[in-house]
């Protein structure tokens, strides 16, 4: 997948993308400070927002095939377990319960299948779009912020199930994040962005630990500050 | 024992047809109006045109339409000298249906509309994230909206039930064939007769107060679904 010379004007903030490739069967990190582009950039990915130049080249992959969760998750006013099948159902997939219920089980819903999905709590409410998103098999999955709201443990099952579904299927995954330790464990490929543009591209050695760009070594300090995180440090193999 | 004293309480304005003749107009214009007001509702958010929000004005206008208005206008298009006249609709249950689908279809449109031109957003970036084509995207919208058409609905057929001006202009209040509960209610008032007015009142209201629980009950199914 190719972004080519891609405009978008929203207010005052434009995002200008001159060329970035998307390989497949990578996992992408977005970072970038607040307002920087990364979720404006998903959504055209998305064809949630059309560019007003420019052009995103799918290659083979169709729209169908891709997906984004977000941090605030719209679920349906249904239970939980139609939210998930939601995706099987239009594509006339016949959903198998008990695998579902498995699922459920290990992200621990167990016997919440039944619940109204908007009686849940935020946490819970990105599980179950999680598993929605994941469960149709997209070539392109676009996760933004969903797993912030959720506990370690969560946060370690998805980290796992991404591993998993990512060495199974070879599909494609963008991550946009603020936990450059969730970035750096999972992504291998990152893009920098900064008031709507890519400053920076490369593997995770290139940009989170040895980049020579000065807004990226600024960002990454900021964020390992107000992290707290006391693992992390600029420079560092293992954050 | 009940059923003799309704029997003798109402025989002279024929209460029971009254009953019966209100429910079949009001049921009738009410589905129409559901169907062609809540299809014209999602069109006007689905679709932007040149004078959209003219167009929307002019319904929410429409809502508020005095119905004695209507009444002559559909008077007026159903006699037999007007452009409809040929299919003898005045003074029948069916020009009644006109009439109330005419005051009724604008209200259930502008209530779908606002609704959906508040729920539809979320929704269709929600149906673009699963891969969902267009009419699977329309379906899932009207999904969403269920409670809230239904509640437009409720409003169209309480507004129905409880109309006098425009069917006592089409209809003509016959005893047996036209005449309605309200239309009832008001002759009764004429010739001074108030206990069997006041009673026909409370059964109106005991139709209105059992509507009441029903979209309660739905209401209250919703707000345990929602946890803002």
């Amino acid at each position: 997948m190719r972004i080519i010379d891609l405009e978008k004007k929203v207010g005052d903030f434009q995002l200008h993308i001159e060329d970035l490739k998307i390989e497949e069967g990578q996992i992408h990190g977005f970072i970038g400070s607040n307002g920087s582009g990364k979720t404006t950039l998903a959504k055209i990915i998305m064809g949630i927002l059309k560019p007003d130049q420019g052009k995103v080249d799918y290659g083979s992959m169709k729209m169908t095939e891709i997906t984004m969760t977000s941090q605030r998750p719209y679920l349906l006013h249904d239970s939980v377990y139609e939210n998930i099948v939601y995706p099987l159902k239009i594509r006339k997939i016949r959903p198998d319960r008990q695998k579902i219920a498995d699922l459920l089980e290990d992200c621990g819903l167990s016997g919440k299948e039944m619940q109204p999905a908007r009686s849940l709590s935020s946490g819970e409410q990105q599980k179950v779009s999680m598993l929605r998103a994941l469960c149709f098999h997209p070539r392109l999955v676009m996760i933004d912020e969903t797993l912030s709201n959720l506990d370690p443990d969560s946060v370690d099952y998805f980290e796992q199930m991404i591993r998993r579904i990512h060495r199974e299927e070879k599909n494609t995954w963008i991550l946009i994040s603020h936990r450059l330790s969730h970035i750096a464990r999972m992504c291998t490929r990152v893009h920098f962005l900064e008031k709507g543009s890519v400053l920076q591209s490369g593997s995770v050695e290139e940009v989170l630990f040895h980049s020579q760009v000065s807004q990226v070594q600024q960002f990454l300090r900021g964020e390992a500050l107000r992290a707290q995180d006391p693992t992390w440090e600029h420079g560092s193999e293992n954050p | 024992m009940l059923k003799t004293f309704f029997d003798e309480l109402f025989s002279d304005v024929g209460v029971y047809d009254a009953i019966r003749v209100t429910f079949q107009m009001a049921v009738t214009s009410t589905l129409l109006s559901a169907v062609v007001g809540t299809f014209l509702g999602m069109a006007l958010e689905r679709f932007t045109f040149p004078g959209k929000r003219l167009v929307i004005r002019i319904n929410r206008t429409l809502m508020g339409v005095p119905p004695v208005v209507v009444g002559l206008l559909v008077y007026m298009l159903t006699m037999r000298r007007g452009p409809l006249g040929r299919l003898e609709l005045l003074f029948t249950i069916k020009g009644m249906i006109l009439a109330q689908t005419i005051i009724i279809t604008p209200i259930i449109c502008g209530l779908v509309y606002t609704y959906a031109a508040k729920t539809a957003p979320a929704v269709r970036v929600f149906a673009k994230t699963m891969g969902a084509g267009k009419l699977q995207t329309d379906l899932l919208l009207l999904r969403e909206m269920k409670h809230e058409i239904y509640f437009a609905v409720v409003t169209g057929f309480g507004r129905s039930i409880s109309e006098v001006g425009a069917v006592m202009l089409v209809g003509g209040n016959i005893k047996g064939h036209t005449r309605t509960m309200t239309t009832a209610i008001s002759l009764l008032k004429s010739q001074g007769i108030f206990t069997e007015g006041l009673t026909l009142g409370i059964l109106l209201l005991v139709m209105a107060f059992i509507l009441q629980c029903l979209a309660d009950f739905f209401r209250k199914e919703s707000d345990v679904n929602e946890n803002y």
